[in-house]
């Protein structure tokens, strides 16, 4: 071919030298520099999604609490019958839907922030910014759900005539747990996937694994004493789950030598989850 | 420190992945089995070396043939893309006039679309505001701003998209083919913006294969072959070595998918002389054919490697040995310049693809335009008449 001999002439290397190779060191601090000027994106963009979700259902804002509630009403109905749940004397149904509120926020974060990547890779081909915002606002989406389900829990304790316990005002606490927790998970999802397109079908089967394996059904104590602390690390949602029921259910302070331990994993992967986010972001592009 | 709209590439390389592996788990396994093996996984070198420097305030023109490395690099510019070795500064905001739909969400309404894009592009909800009166008129889009964008006609999604991008008021502006998509209307319009911006001041990276558009824009042309910088200085010198490379490609007389040779070219004027603006053109061919069978001969003009002016064609059968083919066209719709004429056959099999077969000079008038308004030339209808002698 005559234009590769012309490149030989011209005295070009076949690879670029070893010094000039591009290394991706990554500088935390600077990443969330950026992430916080794109702060009023992921804004946007979560508000862009539940805008559009309720421009297309009739429903509205009733689709948000409809899994929980369902899911609520089948574990009352079905699971409490064939195991003898020890709720600490508050009525079931409260007692399953406080358990459903983190989890239904972990697992849609997780479902729908895991594949922000992969749904947005058109944008991601030909626009820039932070990559984060994507997972981020799926998150948000998800933290306005939590939110508008929230209100259903209040209609549970009129109908059941429980009252939050003052121990609630531990509740922020249990709330940065579980958050860090769901950010660092769904950071590690997204990016992931990006490579590993295949797994996509396989999230949903492990999220569903993951609701049997966290407290919502039934009380942390079905998980024996001395396992435990390997299973607040194994899942922070653990201790947080029971952390919630113990505060505005039980008027009990949270029992810390789980959550602890439950808090310290969820920074781990929280921290883990964005640098290796910003680690392969690089070559989102290339792929995606 | 380098002021705002300075862009300076050192040594950029990049690569993607030659082969067909998708992204996916089994494919990695794969991969990592190779390479335990120490077999490198095969790459495609679509950056080589790539070192420039640009000042603000200039305007640059990037062409080079398809696959030349021009969009892979207006990607690592615009940040989307990382580049495997090399280190690229770029400082300033940087605004790309890129195909942009893909962030209009058909759901929402015109407006609604207008702050989201915008804030995807780096614009703060105020600065939409305070554009927004102007990109509404920018994309003619005024009676349907309510309207959910579902139901507008893709020209008009495709306007929205581009107003968005072209109020960014960027001290950088790359422009990737913008005179692809949209009628001329609207290309003029965007180019017009184009300009616009780059009168406040702004640095222009423009990519396109309009080679017109891009000389009448560009001050500076960086010619990218293979993935090499070719040529990098003024627009007319970088222009005129691509134009002498597509050139000299094509001295070499093709031959048509093996099949069939073309022994002679030429290319005249009224009575010999040199083709002229709105005078007869005759185009005069000999072929050399290894088998007698039935084709149709297409002739197209264009310039630069782009989309023929016109194309005339002509059903004729082929002889076994040589045939002259003489094809006269009764007035030639072009202005002055260098055009290319391409020849291709198509029978009842394979067709034959275009080939470059030869380049000619036309003498007249420029065309009569303001200066720095190219408005694209479209495929045009013209009268030709045929001659066939098989010898």
């Amino acid at each position: 071919m005559a234009l590769s001999d012309s490149t030989v002439d011209l005295g070009l290397l076949e690879e670029p030298p070893a010094e000039i190779r591009y290394r991706r060191v990554v500088h935390p601090l600077g990443a969330l520099g950026e992430l916080y000027r794109s702060r009023e994106l992921v804004f946007t963009l979560a508000e862009r999604e539940i805008r559009a979700r309720y421009k297309q259902s009739s429903l509205g804002m009733s689709w948000t609490v409809l899994t929980p509630v369902l899911l609520m009403i089948v574990f009352t109905l079905f699971f409490r019958r064939v195991a003898d749940v020890d709720t600490g004397g508050a009525p079931y149904a409260v007692f399953a839907y406080i358990g459903l509120l983190p989890w239904t926020f972990f697992s849609s974060s997780v479902s729908n922030g895991g594949q922000s990547l992969v749904t947005n890779a058109s944008l991601l081909n030909k626009v820039y910014c932070p990559r984060e915002v994507f997972p981020l606002s799926s998150i948000g989406v998800s933290a306005v759900d939590g939110v508008i389900s929230t209100v259903i829990l209040g209609v549970l304790f009129l109908i059941y005539g429980v009252m939050p316990e003052p121990e609630t005002a531990w509740v922020p606490v249990l709330l940065a747990v579980q958050l860090a927790f769901t950010t660092g998970v769904t950071l590690i999802i997204s990016s992931v996937l990006v490579y590993l397109r295949d797994l996509r079908q396989a999230l949903p089967m492990v999220l569903q694994l993951g609701l049997f394996a966290s407290p919502v059904a039934y009380g942390i104590e079905a998980i024996p004493e001395s396992y435990r602390f390997v299973y607040a690390i194994a899942n922070p949602l653990g201790p947080v789950i029971d952390g919630y029921r113990r505060t505005v259910l039980d008027g009990q302070a949270p029992q810390w030598e789980f959550l602890a331990p439950a808090a310290v994993s969820a920074f781990v992967v929280l921290v883990v989850g964005y640098l290796l986010f910003k680690r392969l972001e690089t070559r989102f592009a290339d792929v995606a | 420190m380098s002021p705002d709209g300075t862009i300076t590439a050192t040594r950029i390389w990049k690569r993607f992945r030659a082969d067909r592996r998708h992204a996916m788990l089994r494919h990695q396994i794969e991969t990592l089995r190779r390479r335990m093996k120490g077999k490198a996984s095969p790459w495609r070198w679509a950056l080589r070396d790539v070192d420039f420097c640009i000042e603000p305030g200039e305007s640059v023109g990037l062409f080079g043939p398809n696959g030349s490395g021009k969009s892979t690099l207006l990607k690592i510019l615009c940040r989307v893309m990382v580049p495997d070795a090399g280190t690229l500064e770029v400082k300033g905001r940087v605004g790309a006039l890129i195909e942009v739909s893909s962030g209009i969400h058909p759901q929402l309404s015109g407006r609604e679309n207008v702050f989201f894009y915008g804030s995807l592009l780096g614009l703060s909800r105020r600065e939409v505001a305070q554009r927004f009166d102007a990109i509404v008129d920018f994309a003619e889009i005024e009676n349907a701003i309510d309207r959910q964008v579902k139901f507008y006609s893709s020209g008009m999604r495709m306007r929205l998209g581009f107003a968005v991008a072209a109020f960014l008021d960027p001290d950088i502006l790359l422009v990737d083919e913008v005179l692809a998509v949209g009628d001329t209307a609207f290309q003029q319009k965007c180019l017009d913006r184009m300009r616009a911006v780059l009168d406040e001041g702004a640095t222009l990276v423009f990519v396109s294969h309009d080679l017109a558009s891009v000389e009448a824009s560009c001050t500076r042309g960086v010619w990218l072959q293979d993935g090499v910088l070719r040529q990098d200085g003024p627009i007319a010198e970088s222009l005129g070595a691509y134009r002498r490379s597509i050139e000299e490609a094509a001295e070499v007389l093709p031959s048509v998918g093996g099949q069939v040779n073309v022994r002679k070219v030429s290319i005249s004027g009224p009575g010999g002389a040199r083709p002229s603006s709105q005078e007869a053109l005759e185009i005069s061919l000999i072929l050399e054919s290894q088998t007698a069978r039935p084709g149709s001969l297409c002739l197209g003009i264009s310039e630069g490697p782009a989309t023929p002016i016109f194309v005339v064609r002509r059903e004729l059968h082929l002889v076994e040995g040589e045939m002259e083919i003489r094809c006269a066209i009764s007035v030639l719709p072009l202005p002055r310049g260098r055009f290319y004429l391409w020849l291709a056959i198509q029978d009842w099999g394979d067709p034959l693809p275009w080939h470059p077969a030869a380049h000619f000079d036309v003498d007249g008038p420029d065309l009569d335009i303001p200066p720095h308004a190219v408005a694209r030339m479209s495929p045009v209808h013209v009268n030709a008449s045929w001659e066939l002698d098989s010898r």
